[in-house]
Parts: C-alpha cells; structure tokens; sequence
C-alpha cells in the first residue's frame, strides 16, 4: 500500500509518502515545494512526481493521494468566487442582505457588514419569483410561476453567471419547486454550477440555509475545475491513485462529492495540521495541545482538549462571518507567517501583516522580486536561518536582501539599527500569534498553563518558545517533520462521511406512521453512507454505521444528539432515546425535565470505516548531551534579548531519542529550523519529535 | 490558616498581567457561557432566536465583573436591579441557594418584561457577589397581550415582581410559581424561559466559585478591580481628547400613543469636562401618561453610558481588546429631571422606553459630530419596531410573538451606513420566518429592503430600511411600539434627510385599501387575511452627494437602492445605456460636466 498526503498552504505544497510492504515494514518520505497559487494543482503533481522519484516508486503504484487545500478557503477570503445568480421566493430578494439583521459588533458605530459590503450574491443579481409554499406541511399556496424562472436564467446569461442557486422559503418541506426551478436552469445554462438550498443543506432557518447554498456556489465553479484539474493532470502523470478530499469535519470525501458540495472543504487545508498535531500530542503523551501551523501567509491555531478535536457546533459554524451549515473543526486563523510583510502605516505605526509576500515573489531574500522585508527577512538578519540550510540549500536565499530590505524599509524610517529593526519585526508578529492563542484559548476559558504549545508549518518552530514564553504554555514540541505535519495528518484521517435528514417527530406520542418514516428515514441515509463507503473500495462487512437523533424539548430552538438504538426505532425503544436526550439535556445545562415532550428533528447516520493508520519507527538511543556527532558548525545568532551569541548549529537527522541539547543552538533540517533560546532544554522523543522546556 | 493570613497580606497588591488576562478571559467566558445556557435552552423565539437578554456576574458592590456580549440594552442594567433589590434585602440576608425574581422598573428593573433571576455566589461561607441575568418575558400579564401602550399606570404592566424570593434556601417557593403560571397568557414559554434563566445563574454560580478556589479569593477580585480600573481609564482618556464645553442636540417623538400628533420634545446636552462627561436630558418632555416612560436606572442611564462606549473606544476601530465591566459607566454622569419622560414618578407606566432612549444615543452622537467627525454618524433610524402579535389557540390557549424589525444606520465617515440593521442599542437576531411558520398562525408576506423612497444621500449614503409584512392567517391582536413617523433622520456635513417610517394595514384581499397607522397603538383586532406592514426609517447621508464615488453610484443604481434619475439629478452621475444584462454604464465625461455645473 502505498499512501500519499499532500497540503498545500499559500507558500509551500508539503508532500509525505508512506509505503507498508506485506511485511508490514513502513517507510516514510517528505517533500516540499513551492505553491502555484494560479493552480495549485501545478505544484501538487509537481510534488507528487517527485516524492514518487525520491521513494523510488513509479507514480502508478500509488494507491492513494489524500489532499488538503485552501482553493475554496482563499476564494472566500479574497473574494475571488463566481458571480452567482440566485433566484428566490418574490417578497425575500434580500434574506442575504439582512441575514439575521444582528451588526457583528455592540459597541461600534463603524462596524463592517461583510454579509452587505462583500456579498456572496450582488442585489442585482437576486431575482424574484412568484411561488408559495405554506408550512407546516410544504402545500402550494402559489404554484412555481416557470416563465419567469426562465427569464431570469435567461437574463443569467446575458449577464454571463455560470453559478445559479435556488432558495425558495419552506423548501424544507417540500422541495418540488427548487427541483423544477433547477431543472429550468440547468436547461438554459447547461454548463452552469446550479444547487437548491434544500440540495446543499435540508434544514429549518432559511438565512443560513440560503447562506450555505450560496457559499457552495460562489465556490463551486472554480473549485470543481480544480478538482477536475488536479485529477486529469494526475493521471497524465501516469498517477491512478483513488484521489480523496480532506473535509473541514477532519473526515474525506471523493473528488465527485466535494465537486457538487465543496461548501465542505472551508477547513480542508487546516484540519490535516490539527490531526497531525494531536498524534503527535499523545505520541510525546500529551493530551492538552494547543496547535498553531505557521505557514507564509498565516497562522491556523486550534485547541486539543485531552485528546480531543474540538468540533463547533453546526448552529455556530461559519466562514469569514457567514454561516456554513457543515460540521467543522474549531480553528482561528490570522493573517500572520513567514511571509507577512513588516510596513510603516500611513499613520506611522509599525505593521507586520496581514499583507504576504506569499511564494511569489516572496521574501527580499529570495531574490525573486520581493522589495519589502517579511518576517523571514527578519529572521535571517538575526542568523536563525542559515542559507545553506533553507529547505536543504533548494532554494537559494541572499542574506545581503533581507539585510538591505530591512535597513531600507523599516531601520532607517524608525532610526533603529538593522538588528533592533529585525526583532521589531518578530516582536509585532509574535504578539499579534499570541493574542490569536488568546482569543481561542485563554477567552475560551483554557488555561494554556496546562497545554503545549506545538508549532508547525515550515516556521513553527523559529517561533514557538517565543510564543510559547507570551502565552505561558507548559512547555513546546517542535514535531519530527515539522514543515509537513499537515500533510502527515491527512494520512491519520479514518473515512467518515455524515449524511442527515429533518424529520420532526414528538418522540414521547410516536405513532406507527413516525416509527415507519423514520425507519425508511435511516435506512435511505444509510443506504447513502454505505454507497461512498463501498465506492472507497470498503467492504460492507467492514463499514460501521452510527445512526444519532438530533432532540430538543417541544418549543426548543435548540437541538442536542441523542443515541438511536440498534436496529429499527419502534415503541419499543423510543424510550432510550428520550432518555439520552435527557442525560445529554442534563450533562449540557445541567437540568433535565422528565415530564416534558422530546421532540425529534433531525436524524443523522455516520458511515465509517478504520483504514491503516501511519506509523512512524522508533529511533535508536541515544541518551547523549549535546552530542557532537549531530554537530555542524558554529555561527552568530541573535536572540530576543538583542543579544549575539555563538550558537552551534545540528543536524536534526543525526540525533538520536533521549539526547539532550542546551540552547543556545539550532537544530536544522530539510524543511525546517528549530530555535532552542539561551536557557533552553531540548529532548528529542522516541519517533524524533523534540519537546522544549525553559530551564528552571 | 497560615495561608489564608499570608494572601490577605498581598491583598491590595497588583497582580502580574498574565494571571490579569486568564482571570478576565475566565470571567468573559463564564459570561459567554452563562448567556449561551440562556439561550440555548430557553423556549420562546424572543430569546432562543432573537436572543433579548443579558447574564452576568457582579461583586458585593454590585459593580459589573462580565456581561455577556448579547444585546447592547441588557449589557449594564444588572446593577439597577440589584442595587434595586437592595431595598428589600439586605446584603446580610442572603443565603446560599436563594433565588430571587426582579422586575419593577422603579426598582432599577429595565422595563417590567425583563424579569431578573438572581442567585447570590457564596466562597467558604461569605457572600462575595451575584449570579445574575435578565431576559425579555413574552407576557408577564399585562393590560394587552405581550406590549402595551396606552394604559393608565405601572399596575396595568402586568406581574410587578421587586425582589419575590422563588428559592429560600436551595428549596422552591410553589405557591410563588404557580401565581406566575397561571398570570401569564403564555406559561409554557414563560416557565419554561424561567428555567433556562435559572440554570443559567445555577452555572455562574458554580463557574464563578470553581474560579475562585483555582486562583484564590484575593487574586481574583483584585483582578476584577484592575480590569475595571483598565477600562475606565481607556474611556477616560478618549474624553479628555474632546474639548471641553457644552454640546447640544434636540429632536422629537411623534406623541405618547394616546394624545396623537401631540409631540414630544428630546433635549440632550453633553457637557464634557476634562476626562470626565455628563448627559443632561433637562428639558426634555415631561413624563407622559402612558406606559411610554423611560425607567432611569434600568434604561436611561444604561443608553448614556452605551453611547460613550460606542463613540469613543469603537471596537471595529480599536485594536486593544477592552473588557466590559463597570469601569465604562464611571465617567458618565446621567442627569434627567424627576417627572420627566427620562425618570417618571410612580405609578406611571414605563413599559415602552426604547423608541425614547435611541434618539438619546443618536442625539449624543449629533451633538458631539462637530467634535468628532471621524468617529460620528449621520442620523439613524434611532428606533424600534416592537409588535406582539397574539390570538387564541382552538385549544382556548394563547399564543404570543414578540417581534423586534430592524431599521437603518446613517452615513459614517468612511463607509455607508448599514441598511437592514439592528442599530443603537439594541442588537437582537431576527426570528427565522420558517421558525416562526411552523409554530404559529402567522405568515410573513414580504420581508426585504423597502422600496418606496430612496436612502439619505451622501458621500456615504445611509441605511435602507426594511419592510415586514406578517398575515394573519387567524384572528387576533396587534399591539406595535415604535415612532418616527415625523421626524426624519438628519443627514450630516453636506448630506441628505434620510426618510421617516411607516406603519400600514390592509387586508391580503384587498391590498390597494391600505391604511397608514400611528407609530404605536394597543389591542388592534386583526382577522384572517389582514396583513401589518412595518416600513422602518432610512439613514441620513454623511457628506456631499456630489463627492460620492461614481462606480458606487452606479451599483447602488443597479441594485435597485435608487434610480437613474436620482443619480442624475442628486448625484450628478450621469449614467448610458448599456447591452450586456445589466442596462446601465457610467457615463464618466458628462458625469463631470454635470458635477462641475451642480456645484457652480
């Protein structure tokens, strides 16, 4: 079996390859390359290729190429999606426009509405229709009036939008008028990205029904073409492999699921590192982690709470302040890496980021172009990152432009020496990490005085013991392979997929009819589950099925999940899931009232499935201090104090587990460099990983 | 015992800005947390959808340690309530496991649907302060179902509840909640709702004291006084960057909902001194007889202090994080004569305060624009729309919804204001109108950005309203608070008037025999097919028309917000006709010309 996991970040494409032979001897590989932001698949084959060409495989005896990608992320932030057309119920055009007509701020009067001045859907583009349909049951008030459906494809067309929704009001009960609409549509504009809200997401609460739609078609257009891309330019590679998606959820999917429903892959690129971060967390036997993948353009930081991914409830998930109905991981991201751009403000004052660099041009000292110093620059300036040791000597980097983009740009505005200037740069930098850590630690109520900090991204480690000092983190890991931690965490993921249905059902006065609605309810979704399964290549023996019904009180907004019994939910068994959803009721509010009506509104079935997971050998003992064996060289390196220190220089690849190495030093290796300050202890653990401790 | 002395030692002793910041994260959390029960568990859409409530904790002294971060009004009217209680017990009365209901507005209540529960938080057997929050009732029994106007005095408010003991002592008064059960229209909301209040204070209770015992008594609430400290100087030194004086504005409201067309004059004065301000309303209208009052405590010191806050340390514009906690009040002093419709004497009512305390803010805001014009706002809508829609169930049961529509920002220095927003101080959710359809005889008809005048122009344009239209699809009742009917938002620096609101009733048979209603009025019968119409105010316009940038006025052209001709002639944007779906072009060489001669 031969796996491959690859990431892509908005610097650098991460590549690992795993190969188990029969004898279940494993070996790893790792790669890096520059990102093609244009078409990030460029870079992803280009990585592929390679790694296939270091491990010695041919690309065709790849059986598996597991993916994360930021593609549908950035068109979000950067608003770069498709110009889409959305017909609605006449009375509604502007549900988008007033989402829930709550400002994102209490105390401003100069708040940003992103939802109206960056919407995902313009006003001119929202054209109403006549139809109506009457809850609670789904009847027809007014019938779907087909002509102007028509007309407005048609004026779609003109206007050249090549992504259509359909939200009509109510159309959880009754999807017959988005279905007619949409097939009206996809006759006018048969090459168009076309998705009713009931498609994309069947639930209640019609903004962020709509909202979910919207998002999956202002992202739909350009990152099916990727998909698409990605595989043919696979496969003229002469790569076969089953190609496999990672979904915000910490799940996969296929490339034909995540092409109809990419509103998914929000998270895809930063949940890998999340995965990755906690096994390494129990590998170096830590359950309380906090994660920050550092790459060129930002930093992604989430919590590991013992030994678990923080899930944010589906009512609460939403992507660049608009709401996304799919089960997402919990990670903040802020625009802030090794790439961010150190600038003076028309005001005057000292800003590092969110502006990047990126991979092209990049930083000054990749000599590609890049005029304004990046945090990078700093850190060469400093001596914490050696050229000849930047991604192995791959890439070429000249100190003398970092040094000069920095004494131009930032020394001589502020009258600071060089070296004050470059650790400006990386004291703005960490703080703006730190209070991010904040923000979704500390204001979360964790105290990260129990938690490790584990950075990761090619920059993590020059960064985490600083970091680590401004939010009083226990101690940091730098992990084995720290540049590609992200990608190593796509091959952890297990094979999971969620497919849900409304039902609304009072559990408490079922009926034969509830009993065999639900039932055919469980079995459809089941049925689903077990088709992507099988089209995994998974034995039906083999797959696992959870079915959860989502409850609340009679008269509730709210839902919990509560446990459905084996087997087909008959009076018989009701009971036990009333009783959970009052265990949960309680363990959540800390109050449950048994004499109250439970009612039943969603059902949720997980299909899954345990896949071999990666294994890393051990290291042999070394148990040295400092051993000179792994020792390169000895250079100046400047450290947070402004002091200059002579600080040697090793090889990550030649230590050994249990060794010991004092700082000041710099541990260095293909894809990454691990600063160990004055005062420091580094321990290098059993795979490789190394946990760093402030000498007491 | 030796440790309990030696932490007493260090009592007054700063405490290191790390365990500062985990402490007021820990409380900011506790009250996200508190808020979240709140909502989460709660039954009626007022506060489950709309989420019209606030939770917190507060010391012995009642100062604000955190509040939720839900609706601007609720934020800061704890301490009247508890300050209220305090009148009849005592802080040595209290005893662990008590549970007190609260909501009379001449004892620090916010108005009378906002009941209080509050718990007091006992650590090793002394009271070291409350548990507490509030949140919007959908019917407490009044006169009318849900809101009412126009009514003689507080005791037709409904249930006046001041400091009613619902737990002594950890066990639960009966007879107490079946008197409130059976004096609701609605008890399965209302006790329900009551629960969710309770466990939410239950979990302050118990995270505050969990907090306690992790980083010690002392620690913590020495780290509550700095964090206060902290955020008053942060006001503070904003204010001392105003130059002293005295700042007026004055606007008015259409009339008391009983004494129609007789308006209503507001006077707003701001008198900056130094690093410290004073509002003083003198001069506004005296007390009306109706329930359009403003409690002082609750209501009209709370909008002073949210109207500095917003102004001054703008959270969109400041990057430093500034908790929220009683040191945002100390600066602001609020002066309203006894009498007036600021601070009523008893037994007046003063259920509908909030139309009132909005142009308060808003006048604030006009006051000051001179002084600061890059932190300022046109005119906003500065009001509400709060109706009860109510009918009685088959079942003989009534059914009550309380909906709260947005209206509109003005103009602001950089950016437009917002159309279809929650301004000022309040800032609810709205209700999902496929929420609201599945669970009652009430279907919305039309719910969208208004269509029938254009939004104040400007530079940067203000808000569009909304219009909601909901059809009964049974009879029923329709009380509706709200007003600007007359007096429109200004627009500001060379800006245009933004446009008044409306308020209209027809039935869905007959939609061209529309009546134009009052702003507010009680107990309206409604039947089947009858459709309540509410068209918010829009925004004023911040700045010259003719300095807007032309590309905006073309999308606004093609979003539908206004039309060619207004371009044209208020705009100076002259616009060609285009074929590529969208119809219209700019036309940037007769733009200027036409510029050039508009501003001749």
């Amino acid at each position: 079996m031969i796996r491959v996991g690859v990431d892509v970040g908005g610097t650098f494409t991460d590549i690992v390859l795993e190969r188990s032979g029969k004898s279940g001897k494993q070996s790893i590989f790792v790669h890096k390359v520059a990102s093609t932001p244009a078409d990030q698949s460029i870079g992803v084959v280009k990585g592929v290729v390679e790694i296939c060409k270091m491990a010695a495989v041919p690309p065709s005896d790849v059986d598996m190429v597991f993916h994360g990608t930021t593609v549908a992320t950035n068109m979000v932030i950067e608003r770069k999606g498709a110009e889409v057309g959305m017909i609605t119920t006449r009375g509604f055009r502007d549900i988008l426009h007033m989402a829930r007509h709550k400002r994102p701020h209490n105390f401003s009067l100069q708040y940003d509405v992103p939802w109206q001045s960056k919407p995902l859907v313009k006003r001119r583009n929202r054209i109403v229709v006549d139809e109506r349909l009457m809850p609670p049951t789904g009847e027809v008030e007014t019938p779907l009036n087909e002509q102007q459906v028509r007309d407005a494809a048609e004026l779609f067309k003109k206007r050249g939008l090549d992504s259509v929704i359909i939200c009509f009001l109510f159309s959880f009960l009754n999807d017959d008028h988005e279905k007619r609409a949409k097939a009206i549509v996809c006759d006018v504009l048969p090459n168009a990205f076309v998705c009713c809200s009931s498609e994309v997401v069947n639930v209640i609460r019609e903004y962020e029904r709509f909202s979910t739609a919207a998002m999956n078609a202002y992202i739909g257009p350009k990152t099916s073409l990727y998909l698409r891309n990605l595989e043919d330019r696979l496969k003229q590679n002469g790569i076969n492999a089953a190609v496999r998606i990672m979904q915000s959820n910490g799940g996969i999917s296929t490339i034909e699921n995540s092409s109809v429903r990419p509103v998914g892959l929000l998270l895809s690129g930063p949940a890998g590192g999340v995965i990755g971060g906690r096994w390494t967390g129990a590998a170096c036997k830590t359950r309380n982690v906090i994660t920050i993948d550092i790459g060129g353009t930002s930093a992604d930081i989430s919590v590991i709470q013992n030994g678990e991914l923080r899930i944010k409830n589906p009512r609460d998930t939403e992507v660049a302040s608009l709401p996304v109905l799919v089960p997402m991981i919990d990670i903040d991201a802020i625009g802030a890496g090794g790439g961010s751009i150190a600038y003076l403000d028309p005001g005057g004052a000292f800003r590092v980021g969110p502006r990047s660099a990126g991979a092209d041009p990049g930083p000054a000292c990749y000599g590609k172009g890049g005029i304004e110093p990046a945090v990078t620059d700093a850190q060469v300036v400093l001596g914490r990152l050696d050229p000849e040791h930047f991604l192995g000597g791959d890439l070429k980097i000249d100190p003398s432009l970092a040094h000069k983009s920095v004494e131009t740009h930032i020394a001589k505005a502020l009258g600071l020496s060089v070296k004050d200037a470059a650790l400006g740069i990386l004291k703005v930098v960490n703080n703006n990490m730190a209070l991010a850590i904040n923000a979704n630690s500390v204001a979360k109520g964790i105290d990260p005085r129990n938690f490790t900090l584990m950075g990761f991204g090619g920059a993590g480690p020059l960064h985490a013991t600083a970091l680590a000092e401004m939010i009083h983190a226990k101690d940091v890991i730098s992990p084995l392979h720290p540049g590609i931690t992200a990608a190593m965490g796509l091959l952890l993921t297990e094979l999971q997929y969620e497919f849900t249905r409304s039902v609304l059902i009072v559990a408490n006065n079922a009926g034969d009819k509830d009993y065999r609605d639900a039932n055919s309810i469980l079995a459809e979704l089941k049925a689903q589950a077990s088709k992507q399964l099988s089209a995994d290549g998974i034995a039906s023996n083999k797959q696992k099925f959870t079915a959860i019904a989502e409850c609340r009180y009679v008269g509730q907004g709210f839902e919990l999940r509560a446990a459905m019994p084996d087997g087909p939910l008959s009076e018989k068994n009701i009971g036990s899931v009333i009783k959970s959803f009052y265990a949960a009721h309680k363990q959540v509010y800390g109050h449950a009232f048994e004499d109250q009506l439970v009612e039943i509104i969603t059902l949720r079935v997980v299909g899954s499935a345990d896949v071999d997971t990666l294994k890393l050998p051990n290291l042999k003992k070394g148990n040295r201090s400092n051993p000179a064996a792994a020792k390169l060289y000895v250079r100046d390196t400047v450290f947070d104090d402004g002091k200059s220190v002579k600080t040697p220089r090793y090889d990550r690849a030649k230590l050994l587990a249990g060794d010991k190495i004092t700082g000041p030093a710099l541990i260095v290796q293909h894809n990454s460099t691990t600063l160990v300050p004055p005062k420091y202890k580094a321990l290098v653990m059993a795979h490789g990983d190394i946990v760093l401790n402030r000498g007491k | 015992m030796a440790k309990a002395s030696k932490k007493s030692t260090r009592k007054a002793k700063k405490i290191d800005p790390i365990s500062l910041q985990v402490i007021g994260g820990a409380l900011h959390s506790i009250a996200e947390q508190m808020g979240n029960v709140l909502y989460r568990m709660s039954y009626s859409s007022i506060i489950r959808e709309s989420q019209d409530l606030g939770a917190g904790l507060f010391d012995a002294q009642y100062n604000t340690l955190c509040e939720s971060d839900s609706t601007p009004m609720h934020i800061g009217s704890l301490p009247g309530y508890l300050r209220g209680i305090e009148q009849t017990i005592a802080l040595k009365d209290w005893k662990p496991g008590d549970c007190i209901l609260h909501n009379h507005p001449y004892f620090g209540a916010s108005h009378s649907p906002d009941i209080a529960v509050v718990m007091p938080v006992f650590f090793k057997g002394e009271l070291v302060g409350f548990s507490a929050n509030t949140a919007h009732h959908v019917d407490i029994g009044a006169a009318t179902p849900g809101l009412i106007i126009d009514v003689p005095d507080m005791f037709a408010e409904g249930m006046l509840m001041n400091a009613l003991k619902l737990y002594d002592k950890g066990k639960r008064n009966e007879s107490v909640w079946n008197y409130i059960r059976n004096n609701t229209r609605v008890p399965s909301l209302v006790m329900g709702d009551l629960e969710a209040q309770i466990a939410s204070a239950e979990l302050g209770v118990r995270k505050f004291q969990e907090l306690l015992a992790t980083y010690g008594k002392d620690t913590v609430m020495q780290a509550t006084v700095q964090l206060m400290d902290y955020t008053e100087s942060m006001l503070r030194r904003e204010i001392d960057k105003i130059p002293d004086g005295d700042y007026v504005a004055t606007g008015f409201l259409d009339d008391d909902g009983r004494n129609r067309d007789k308006t209503l004059p507001i006077k707003v004065t701001v008198k900056v001194r130094g690093d410290g301000v004073e509002v003083d309303l003198t001069g506004s209208s005296p007390q009306v007889p109706t329930a359009f009052n403003v409690p002082f405590e609750g209501s009209t010191k709370v909008a002073c202090y949210f109207a500095f806050r917003s102004l001054l340390l703008d959270t969109y514009t400041h990057s430093e994080h500034i908790p929220q906690n009683e040191g945002s009040f100390r600066p602001v002093k609020v002066t309203a004569p006894k009498g007036s419709i600021f601070n009523p004497i008893p037994p007046v009512a003063a259920e509908a305060r909030f139309c009132q305390i909005q142009r308060v803010v808003d006048l604030i805001i006009k006051a000051l624009a001179p002084v600061v014009p890059d932190r300022c706002t046109a005119g906003n809508a500065a009001t509400l729309s709060f109706a009860a829609y109510s009918g009685v169930r088959p079942s003989g049961d009534y059914w009550v919804f309380l909906e709260v529509n947005e209206a509109a920002m003005g103009g602001r220095p950089l950016s437009d204001g917002p159309d279809t927003i929650e301004e000022l101080m309040r800032n609810t959710r709205n209700n999902p109108l496929e929420d609201l359809g599945m669970h009652i005889p009430l279907i919305c008809d039309r719910y969208e950005c208004r269509s029938d005048v254009f939004p104040g122009a400007g530079k940067f344009r203000g808000g569009q309203g909304v219009i909601k239209s909901q059809r009964f699809l049974t009879p029923g009742f329709v009380t509706h608070e709200s007003d600007r009917h007359k007096d429109a938002p200004w627009g500001i620096f060379g800006g245009k008037e933004g446009a008044v609101g409306k308020l209209e009733t027809y039935n869905s048979a007959t939609p061209d025999k529309v009546t134009q209603n009052y702003a507010k009025f009680s107990g309206l019968r409604v039947e089947p097919g009858d459709v309540v119409s509410y068209i918010s105010p829009s925004g004023g316009g911040y700045g010259d028309p003719l300095d807007r940038e032309p590309s905006k006025v073309l999308d606004d052209v093609l979003d539908d917000f206004i039309d060619v001709a207004h371009a044209r002639d208020v705009y100076g944007v002259v616009l060609k006709a285009t074929d590529d779906g969208y119809d219209w072009g700019l036309d940037l060489p007769a733009t200027q010309a036409r510029r050039a001669e508009m501003r001749r």
